[in-house]
């Protein structure tokens, strides 16, 4: 066998199992052996890896939204007033675990906000518990519309996606304050108002990461 | 649910398997792109492409291929096209590579780096080289050696042969080969630069 022909048997038969003629030329041609060896330990480090890569949750939410915006996906009402006021959004959430989890945590910090302050604070932290949040919400909404466009200089689909997925967070967020205001009592109506704020700030972050802008 | 149950009931517009075949599918299409592309903003603009275009369609997937193939198909052909866009003009997808003519062989190796012995080439190299790689090359590697499909289900995806197949990836490994020992080489340049000046300044 010439080198040519191991070229050849490389390319139609891969590098195993090697055929007798193969191998017997590989014991003789260093060039090949060479090239053998460094191809083999190329395709081994290849196998190593990954697969599989988890892609960031935004884009599924982008993709469903679109699917939803466009009828695709079906039983989603284009009018939110014919729905429940909250229904429309909480498919979002349905299979979130970390909703549950996030609504835990604002719990606990809370209750240790209100255990720790003076009564005239917990009177005040009573009323408005969500302040803290809706301040840090709103610095990082303007600097976020103060950070130049992505560097392709061009609006992409996900960075669409990004903006419409915060306009309806917002107004959903708007439709759950007014709901809290009306009704403090009403216990769902402040779970969705906490679940809808860690999705916004999900949402801040992924923008601010891929450099987008609210303009 | 299974695939086939989450598949019949998407095309009726069901919510729950959309989300059931995107979460069955989509670490795989996200390292596809990944690789393809190398920067992550790239990747998930093309993942959302790829997955949209293939829920608007399918409702016309009859089962003749398998759900990922054409799946696979989908994101591959959307990856092309924006690579195609960005590619200039005078270079063409592939490269040819053309073995020795004096001898036939794969390659003169005179000294050229042993990328084995050196212990030179991880997992960062083999990255880099692979995305320097031609588009045609480089899904056709990445397929098979990164994501293991065989070249049947390679061929479905890129609408080639199977002989087609295992002529890409053999060129491909040819390259890569090459693209790194080419790395190995600036690498030591670079040391041997930087010891120089170190030697320099010493005296």
């Amino acid at each position: 066998m010439q080198c040519r022909e191991l070229d050849v048997f490389f390319e139609e038969e891969g590098l195993a199992p090697l055929s007798a003629a193969a191998r017997q030329h590989l014991s003789e041609c260093h060039a090949c052996k060479h090239f053998f060896d460094d191809v083999t330990g190329i395709v081994a480090l290849a196998h190593q890896l990954p697969a599989e890569v988890d892609p960031p949750e935004h884009i599924w939410i982008s993709i469903r939204t679109e699917l939803i915006r466009e009828g695709t996906i079906r039983g989603f009402s284009s009018e939110r007033a014919a729905a429940p006021w909250w229904q429309s959004f909480a498919e979002l959430f349905r299979s979130r675990t970390w909703a549950t989890a996030a609504v835990a945590m604002v719990i606990i910090v809370v209750a240790f906000m209100l255990g720790s302050k003076p009564r005239e604070q917990v009177m005040q932290v009573q009323e408005d518990p969500y302040s803290s949040t809706v301040t840090a919400l709103s610095q990082q909404e303007h600097d976020l519309a103060s950070m130049q466009l992505a560097s392709t200089g061009e609006t992409s689909a996900v960075d669409a996606s990004l903006r419409q997925n915060l306009q309806q967070v917002n107004e959903f967020i708007a439709d759950c304050e007014r709901r809290v205001r009306e009704v403090p009592s009403d216990e769902l109506a402040r779970e969705y108002l906490t679940n809808a704020y860690q999705q916004k700030a999900q949402l801040l972050s992924a923008m601010m990461d891929r450099g987008g802008s609210l303009n | 649910m299974s695939e086939a149950d989450a598949i019949r009931l998407a095309q009726g517009g069901d919510a729950a398997a959309f989300e059931f075949l995107y979460r069955l599918h989509g670490r795989r299409v996200y390292a596809l792109c990944l690789r393809m592309v190398g920067n992550p903003s790239d990747a998930e603009d093309l993942m959302q492409e790829a997955f949209l275009q293939l829920f608007r369609k399918i409702g016309t997937f009859r089962g003749e291929s398998a759900f990922s193939t054409w799946l696979h198909r989908m994101t591959v052909n959307v990856v092309l096209m924006r690579l195609r866009k960005k590619t200039l003009p005078v270079a063409s997808l592939e490269e040819t590579t053309e073995p020795d003519e004096e001898t036939g062989g794969p390659r003169k190796d005179i000294g050229a780096p042993d990328l084995l012995l050196t212990g030179a080439v991880d997992r960062v190299n083999l990255e880099r080289s692979i995305e320097k790689l031609p588009p045609g090359y480089r899904t056709v590697f990445v397929l098979h050696d990164v994501q293991g499909y065989e070249h049947n289900e390679i061929a479905d995806i890129m609408g080639c042969s199977v002989g087609n197949s295992k002529s890409q990836l053999h060129k491909a490994r040819t390259r890569l080969r090459d693209l790194l020992q080419e790395e190995v080489r600036e690498q030591a340049r670079n040391e041997r630069q930087i010891a120089k000046t170190q030697t320099g300044q010493a005296d």
